[in-house]
Formats: C-alpha cells, sequence, structure tokens
C-alpha cells in the first residue's frame, strides 16, 4: 500500500502507471553494480522513481576527475567514500526508498552476497570482467541484467533476460582491451536514463524490452541505432541457453 | 534451318560488401565469401575491440560474408 505522502510524491507517475505500477516498483528490489558516470544517473532515477529497495556497490572514493559527470557527488565529498556520499544523496532524493549503499569491489568473491535478493542488476561498471560476473549472477539466479557502457560520444545498452535472450557473453564473447575510456556525462545520462527506462517497463509489464537488441547511442551523429543478436551456442558462459 | 542463335555473354557483377566503419565512414570490399575474422585484417581493424553486425544481426568472427552483404563495425565502449 501506498502512503499518502508517496501518493503525493509519485502523482505525476501514477497519471502514467496507476497505483498499481506504482506498487510494482515498490515492491522490488534493486542491485546498483557502480555509482560513478551511469550508476549516479540509474542509482538517482530508480531512487526518485520509488523503486522499494536499492543496493548500491563502489569501492572507489570521490576524485576531482570524477564530478564532470558523477552527479550523485559533490566538491564536498571529494576524497569520501563513494558509497556514503550515494547513500547520503540518494536518502535526501527519496527518503521513502529503503537505500543500502556498500564499499565494496565487485569480484568473484563478492558477487553472490550483493546481488542477493536482488529482482534485478543495473549494469554502471566500467569494464568487462566485472560485467562478466553480474552476467553469471544473473543467468544464475534467471533475474534480468541491464547492460550500458560508454565511451565519449558513444554509448550501448540492452536488456538481458536469462533463457530469454542472448547472454552479454553472447553478445561479447571477449572483453575489449582495458583503457580508460574518455567520458561524458550527458552520454552517461542518455544510456543510464536508458537502462532506467528498461527497468521500468519489465517492473511494469509494459511496453518493449531491448531483448535481443543491441542499441548504439553516436552522440556526434545524435543517432540512435539497433543491431539485432541472439543466443549463440558456442557461448562460454550460456551455451545457447 | 536456323542456326542456334549465340546468346549475350554472362556478365560477371562483381558485388561489393558495403561496410560501415567504427567511425561513421564508409568502404566497400570485393569479397566473395571471407571469414569476418579475414575482413577485419584486411581493413586494419582490431578484432578485440569490435563486433560485427551483418544484415544487422551480430555475428561471431569465425562466420562468412561476402557478395552484397552489408558489414557494421561497432567499437565496443565499456565505461561506466
Amino acid at each position: 500500500m501506498l502512503s499518502d505522502a508517496e501518493r503525493e510524491r509519485y502523482s505525476r507517475q501514477i497519471r502514467l502507471f496507476a497505483e498499481e505500477g506504482q506498487e510494482r516498483l515498490k515492491k522490488k528490489r534493486v542491485f546498483i553494480a557502480g555509482a560513478g558516470g551511469l550508476g549516479s544517473v540509474i542509482s538517482l532515477y530508480m531512487t526518485a522513481c520509488g523503486f522499494g529497495r536499492i543496493r548500491i556497490a563502489d569501492c572507489d572514493s570521490v576524485d576531482l576527475s570524477n564530478l564532470n559527470r558523477q552527479i550523485l557527488h559533490g566538491s564536498l565529498d571529494l576524497g569520501r567514500s563513494k558509497a556514503q556520499s550515494a547513500l547520503e544523496t540518494l536518502s535526501d532524493i527519496n527518503p521513502e526508498v529503503e537505500i543500502e549503499a556498500l564499499r565494496e569491489r565487485i569480484s568473484a568473491e563478492s558477487i553472490n552476497a550483493l546481488v542477493q535478493g536482488c529482482d534485478m542488476i543495473m549494469d554502471a561498471l566500467d569494464n568487462f570482467p566485472a560485467r562478466y560476473l553480474l552476467n553469471h549472477a544473473a543467468l544464475e539466479r534467471r533475474i534480468p541484467l541491464f547492460h550500458g557502457a560508454i565511451s565519449g560520444f558513444q554509448g550501448q545498452a540492452t536488456t538481458i533476460l536469462p533463457g530469454r535472450t542472448a547472454c552479454l557473453r553472447c553478445i561479447f564473447p571477449r572483453a575489449p582491451p582495458t583503457q580508460k575510456s574518455p567520458a561524458l556525462g550527458s552520454t552517461c545520462g542518455i544510456i543510464g536514463s536508458i537502462q532506467v527506462n528498461e527497468a521500468i517497463k519489465f517492473a511494469l509489464g509494459r511496453g518493449e524490452l531491448l531483448k535481443n537488441r543491441l542499441l548504439l547511442w553516436d552522440g556526434l551523429s545524435s543517432t540512435l541505432e539497433e543491431v539485432s543478436c541472439e543466443k549463440s551456442m558456442s557461448c562460454m558462459e550460456c551455451g545457447g541457453d | 534451318m536456323r542456326g542456334i542463335e549465340p546468346c549475350a555473354p554472362r556478365v560477371e557483377v562483381e558485388w561489393k560488401m558495403q561496410i560501415y566503419m567504427p567511425d561513421g565512414s564508409r568502404a566497400e570490399l570485393a569479397v566473395k565469401d571471407g571469414l569476418i575474422e579475414d575482413i577485419l585484417k584486411e581493413l586494419r581493424i582490431n578484432s578485440e575491440e569490435v563486433i560485427v553486425a551483418k544484415n544487422g544481426r551480430i555475428v561471431a568472427e569465425e562466420e562468412t560474408a561476402g557478395g552484397s552483404d552489408e558489414l557494421k563495425i561497432v567499437r565496443i565502449v565499456h565505461g561506466g
């Protein structure tokens, strides 16, 4: 049940999907992997729109070079843990949401505990080896993984539904070489918002998800394109299952 | 009696693949049936950094392409 305060807070989106839809969001437990550029946008919008419980994890501290895009954090947070900064910002944005922020590196050892009890995983990471851990956890638990990544003006997003779509490894069989990418806040805003939009649709059971579709954003030409993908029988993670 | 009239000589049409490069430019390549892996080599593109869509669908580099296929080479982004 929604409280009177929640009805008022969410009134503009209740017009869109009724109280029943809002209650669906409230029941969802989300894991957000990363509190950087994508994680800022994802966590702010998921918190503001009323997903019930949000767990966000990041092992880093706030650095001056983060502040061009990581809008969860401000100048007063420099040197502080991103998890702590995220907790304070998100709790302020919407105290109705249960926020859990963990200063934790996403690793083979930590991933199970991090996703425990969650209904969906938001990919806000900056490297593919850790993304493969999210993919594995999503497949194991049969919960969706909302993938997003950015570099400069470019971004990509897709929605992975275990057993029903290609998994992350089917699409990206091997990790690209690691290098520090250029990062722009507006690109994080576009891709992170697409990921949240997908998660909302999934929670509501409405619309068409990015199933077996990799969406490609080019900010220089302001174009969105998509390419289709499918389960790969030779996938080393899901074997096309 | 009329003899058999010669047919017009067959003209081999050389199809060229349209390739959309990661930087947004276009290239054409005349390949009959080449491995994607080899096509990337020919284009001097590191296969570890890209995925390739053939006629709109992502394919493995072990697959082949040629003729009038359309390839889109997408640079994988990995930042967050």
